[in-house]
This record gives C-alpha cells, sequence and structure tokens, in this order.
C-alpha cells in the first residue's frame, strides 16, 4: 500500500492545522476508539455565507490528516452552499487519490465538514435540524466503505435490507462469512449508527 | 539517508559472514545432497554438519532436527502433521489468546474439522493463564502449543513451569512451542524444558529469508504434511536450499559464539531505550511486563492521544523502521488482537509502538531515534484534538 506524494506532503505539513477560538460553527467525527478522529471549526461571515476561516484538530492516521488538510483547503472562500456540494471522491482525488482501505478517512473528514455547516446553519436558523428516519439510516450506510475496494457498501449493494422498527436500526448484509473486512464493516456501521439517540439497537445480520 | 532499524522481530539483516557462507552454494556447489557420487556425498556430509550446529544449539540431536522453507512450515508440519496422526488418541488442544498467528489459524483450522479449542486468556503483562491451563486439561487433550516469546509484547512464557502442569495429567500432552523470537535470544535446551515439537527461523536472527527448522523430539510421531519426492527425510520434502541452510547455521554458529554478549547487548540496548523513551516523552505505557520476564531484544511502549501509522510513518521519513499496532496500519483495519487481550483499550493499540532491536544496533542510533521520536510525538499531540496537555 502506498501514499501518493501529495498525501505525504499534506500529512507532513498540513495545512489549517489548530483550533478556531469562538468559532461560528464546530463538529467532532469519529472516535479514538476506531482509530481516528477529526474535529472542524469554521468562522463565516454572516453577510456573504463564505467560509472566511476554516481549522482543523485529528487524532488519526496520515490519510485523516491529509485528507483533513485538503478538506480545508478546498472549503476555504467557499460559500456554505458550495461547501455542502464537496464529496468524498472529490477529496480523495485532490489528495491524487487514497488507497481503498483509506477510503472513510476523506468520508470521515468530509462528513465532519457537513456537520459544522449543518451547525452553523440550525444556530442561524438557515435549516432545520436533520429529522431521523429510515432514510437516515441509508445515508449513514452510503458512510460506510468496504476497505478492499474503497467504495460504500450501498453503491456495492452489499446492504440486502435497511428497516427501522421500534427504536431498532435493522440491517441486513451480504458479505461472505471469511471476508477479512467483515468485522470491521459490522464495527464501522455500529459506530454511525449507535450515536442516534432515536437507535436503541442495532441488529446486524449477514 | 542512513537507515536506523527497528523492527528486527519481522526479519533482521542478513550478516555478512552469513552471505558468505551461502555464496558457494549458490555458484559451484549446486549439487543436491545424495548417496554415492562424489559431490552429492560432500553436500550430504556438509547437510550433516549445518543440522549439527542447529542441534546443538538447543541441546538435541541431529536426529531431532529437521530444515523446512520457514518457521511457519514448521508450525505447520508440527501442528498439522502431530493432530492429523494423533486424532486417534483424542481431538482437544490447548493455545492462548495471545499466540502467534500461525497458532491461532492452525487452531481454528482444526476446530473447524471438529477438534476442541481451549483458549487461554491472558494477564495484562502477557503471561497466559496458568491456572486456566490446569482446569483445561482434559483426558482427550493431546497438544498444547504456544509462543515461547510473545512477537507483540517480548513476554517469556514460563515453559517449565507449563511442562510440569501438562505432566500432572495421566496421559502424555504434547507440547509444541513456536521459538521464532526466543531462539537467539533466551538458552533454550528444548529436552529439560520438555518441549516435543519447536519452530525457529533463520531471518530472524540475522540469516537468510526462505529457511527454518522443525526440533521433533525423539519418540514424538507426526504425520506427512507435504507429500512428494523424499529426498532427506519424511518432513523435508523437495529440493532443499542447500544455500539458505549454509546461511542458517552460519547465523546459528555466529549467534552463539558470543551468545551472552549478545543478549547483554541487546538487554542494555532495550533498557537505555526505554528508559530514555519514558524520561523524554510524557503520557506513555510500556506494553508487556518489565526486568528479566522480558524477551532482551523488545519495547513496545503507547503513546497518549496520537496514532501509531501517523508516528511510524513519520519515523519513516527520518530513516527509523518501527512497527506499531495500530488498525491503520493493519490490513484487516483491526487493532492489535494481543494487546486488546492483555487488557489495554483501543486507543493505547492504537497508540503502540515497537522496538526490536539487533546486535547491530548502537546507543548511538536510540538516541537518534529517541530525539525524533520525542518531535514527532509532539508535532502530532499539537494536532490532536484529544491533547489539551500545554
Amino acid at each position: 500500500m502506498q501514499y501518493s506524494q501529495k498525501v505525504l506532503d499534506h500529512f507532513m505539513k498540513p495545512h489549517n492545522i489548530g483550533k478556531i477560538e469562538n468559532p461560528d460553527a464546530e463538529a467532532t467525527e469519529g472516535s479514538p476508539a476506531c482509530g481516528d478522529q477529526i474535529s472542524i471549526y469554521l468562522k463565516i461571515n454572516a453577510k456573504t455565507q463564505v467560509i472566511e476561516d476554516i481549522k482543523f484538530q485529528s487524532y488519526g492516521c496520515a490519510s485523516n490528516i491529509a485528507t483533513g488538510s485538503i478538506i480545508t483547503d478546498i472549503a476555504m472562500g467557499k460559500t456554505l452552499k458550495e461547501a455542502k456540494k464537496i464529496g468524498w471522491k472529490e477529496a480523495a482525488d485532490a489528495l491524487d487519490g487514497l488507497p481503498p482501505i483509506k477510503m472513510h478517512c476523506s468520508v470521515l473528514a468530509v462528513d465532519t465538514l457537513h456537520k459544522a455547516i449543518k451547525d452553523y446553519e440550525v444556530k442561524h436558523n438557515l435549516a432545520e435540524a436533520d429529522k431521523f428516519n429510515k432514510e437516515t439510516i441509508v445515508e449513514e450506510l452510503k458512510k460506510v466503505i468496504y476497505p478492499q475496494v474503497g467504495e460504500d457498501i450501498v453503491t456495492l449493494k452489499m446492504v440486502k435490507y435497511a428497516g427501522f422498527e421500534n427504536g431498532v436500526a435493522i440491517i441486513d448484509l451480504e458479505i461472505p462469512k471469511f471476508d477479512e473486512h467483515r468485522d470491521n464493516v459490522v464495527e464501522e456501521i455500529r459506530e454511525h449508527l449507535e450515536h442516534y439517540k432515536e437507535i436503541k439497537e442495532v441488529k446486524i445480520t449477514i | 539517508m542512513k537507515k536506523y532499524y527497528f523492527d528486527n522481530c519481522k526479519t533482521s539483516q542478513p550478516a555478512p559472514e552469513v552471505i558468505e557462507a551461502m555464496m558457494p552454494y549458490l555458484k559451484d556447489k549446486f549439487i543436491f545432497p545424495a548417496n554415492f557420487v562424489s559431490a552429492g556425498s560432500t553436500a550430504a556430509e556438509e547437510l550433516e554438519g549445518f543440522k549439527k550446529i542447529i542441534a546443538d544449539s538447543i541441546g538435541a540431536n541431529t536426529s531431532e532436527i529437521h530444515f523446512t522453507s520457514s518457521g511457519t512450515t514448521a508450525n505447520n508440519i508440527a501442528i498439522k502433521g502431530f493432530l492429523s496422526e494423533n486424532a486417534k488418541h483424542g481431538t482437544h488442544i490447548i493455545v492462548s489468546v495471545i499466540d502467534y498467528p500461525d497458532l491461532l489459524t492452525n487452531a481454528a483450522f482444526f476446530e473447524k474439522s471438529g477438534f476442541d479449542v481451549t483458549y487461554l486468556e491472558t494477564d495484562e503483562d502477557g503471561f497466559i493463564n496458568l491456572e486456566q491451563l490446569e482446569n483445561a486439561i482434559r483426558p482427550d487433550t493431546i497438544m498444547f502449543m504456544t509462543t515461547f516469546v510473545n512477537h507483540t509484547v517480548g513476554s517469556i512464557q514460563p515453559i517449565k513451569k507449563i511442562r510440569e502442569i501438562l505432566d500432572t495429567a495421566d496421559h502424555k500432552i504434547v507440547m509444541h512451542v513456536d521459538a521464532g523470537q526466543a531462539y537467539g535470544k533466551l538458552p533454550i535446551n528444548a529436552n529439560e524444558l520438555g518441549i516435543d515439537l519447536m519452530s525457529i527461523s533463520a531471518h530472524k536472527i540475522h540469516g537468510p529469508q526462505g529457511v527454518g527448522a522443525l526440533y521433533q523430539r525423539k519418540g514424538v510421531i507426526i504425520g506427512h504434511v507435504i507429500h512428494g519426492i523424499n529426498r532427506l527425510d519424511n518432513h523435508q520434502t523437495g529440493a532443499v536450499s542447500m544455500a539458505n541452510i549454509a546461511g542458517f547455521s552460519k547465523a546459528v554458529e555466529l549467534t552463539f559464539r558470543d551468545f551472552n554478549q549478545n543478549v547483554n547487548h541487546l538487554r542494555e540496548l532495550s533498557n537505555y531505550l526505554l528508559e530514555k523513551i519514558e524520561k523524554t516523552i510524557p503520557y506513555t505505557l510500556l506494553n508487556g511486563p518489565r526486568g528479566e520476564s522480558r524477551a532482551p531484544h523488545n519495547i513496545n511502549v503507547s503513546f497518549d492521544y496520537i496514532e501509531g501509522e501517523a508516528i511510524m510513518l513519520m519515523m519513516d521519513m527520518a530513516g527509523i523502521s518501527v512497527a506499531t499496532g495500530s488498525a491503520c496500519a493493519s490490513q484487516g483495519l483491526k487493532a492489535n488482537y494481543i494487546l486488546m487481550a492483555m487488557g489495554r483499550n483501543h486507543e493505547q493499540s492504537h497508540s503502540s509502538m515497537k522496538f526490536t532491536l539487533s546486535r547491530y544496533n548502537t546507543k548511538e542510533e536510540i538516541d537518534y531515534a529517541v530525539e525524533k521520536l520525542a518531535e514527532i510525538v509532539k508535532e502530532l499531540r499539537s494536532r490532536s484534538p484529544l491533547y489539551n496537555k500545554e
């Protein structure tokens, strides 16, 4: 497995690293237990909705730090509307690609940026907080990357069923029994869903 | 850039004398050992000589040594060979959750085919639970396997004590030992320790890659695992690499020639390394035991608030090779199973760095490595949202 020179450059000398005191918005995603966590801080011009400053902090591997660096570069100077359109593939491409097993780092960085923007919009009555429903579960599953190929499990049609009944998220997966990434995918799904207060239990069948 | 190599548990640099010893067999002396023709007979005699060097190093007879193509092959021949041959006497085996993957994957393989496996737990320093071992022994237990020196945290399992426990059974329980990390670092007398089967590997002691050996105590019967042409003995099927074997025995000669001096050097270096890390870098945690119950070449430390792959990569860019237990650096994205079994949490496992030393390392190299490590840890902590100290 090799990192591109661009990943290494951003890892060694990350841009926009640090914390903004009194930020207009912030978000933290991931967890140390999973080996990666990222915090993003925003300063936003209330009139123009332009991101005037953005910083990040990272607990994670080289690709986690590099994606934090590149995503803050891309978002700097953009309006909130523009920044919301940034996707994880765009971030990975801007780094000249990531190894498939590291693609989830890009998803985490972009997701954190989107959460920080949402935080701002909700605080300023520009948007309502997300309402939880079955679609939320599918959206979260789209952020779970199958490490072997670096694509999400919904696109890969590994999710046979996703439902929500009486506080129980029910996920039916299709992954071979001896797939070395199976436990990792299951763990990732749990990580994405378990912090929703609406979900009391995550039932995954394979 | 000068390279600083501290990953000798994975593989080690072949000694120059080893390469020299191999060369004739890659050139003119390419003939297989065989009887009757002169070149073949010479090779056969030399092979016996090499075997004797290995045998002497563990207090064994030459007839008890089989050369294999790696330590893993030796483990497979021992485990698969013994269990398939002796299933009629029982189908229960004992291993521990912190053993080397060779042992655990073989145990899982036999579990799938109907064997019962007891997985012993570990304490927080990486020693297997002996009380549990006592209780696990059953009339149908035929084999116990263990990793002499744990490949992650360097804990030395008390083999002699384990033998005594196994001997409390009314029947013979065969003990297989993976000595990949122990061989050349601890004195091993297979007979005195009551070891029945044992694997060792050349490339961990400055020998060539692609050769190991299996010790099979006289009287312990193992079946054929690799079928094919039988050139030398039942377990050495196929072509032998005389060059590798010559290199292996040279490495053994060198290791045991100044054995005490080598071990003292390793112990002194690893103590120096640990002391320096603990003195220079705050918020660290040693994984595995302190002192004499730890192999002399292994230091494994966790660094709070940061992640190991990032540390490893920055060290690599400074020319320093080390290993990490971080999930991010593993193929399966899983935290190190040994550290987790010892009760470390995910963060401690992700941030663990393993230094494994060799006789070629020096204090000056350690000075450089720890100086760089301190800078890197400081830099990564300054980027971490978990670190609010300064």
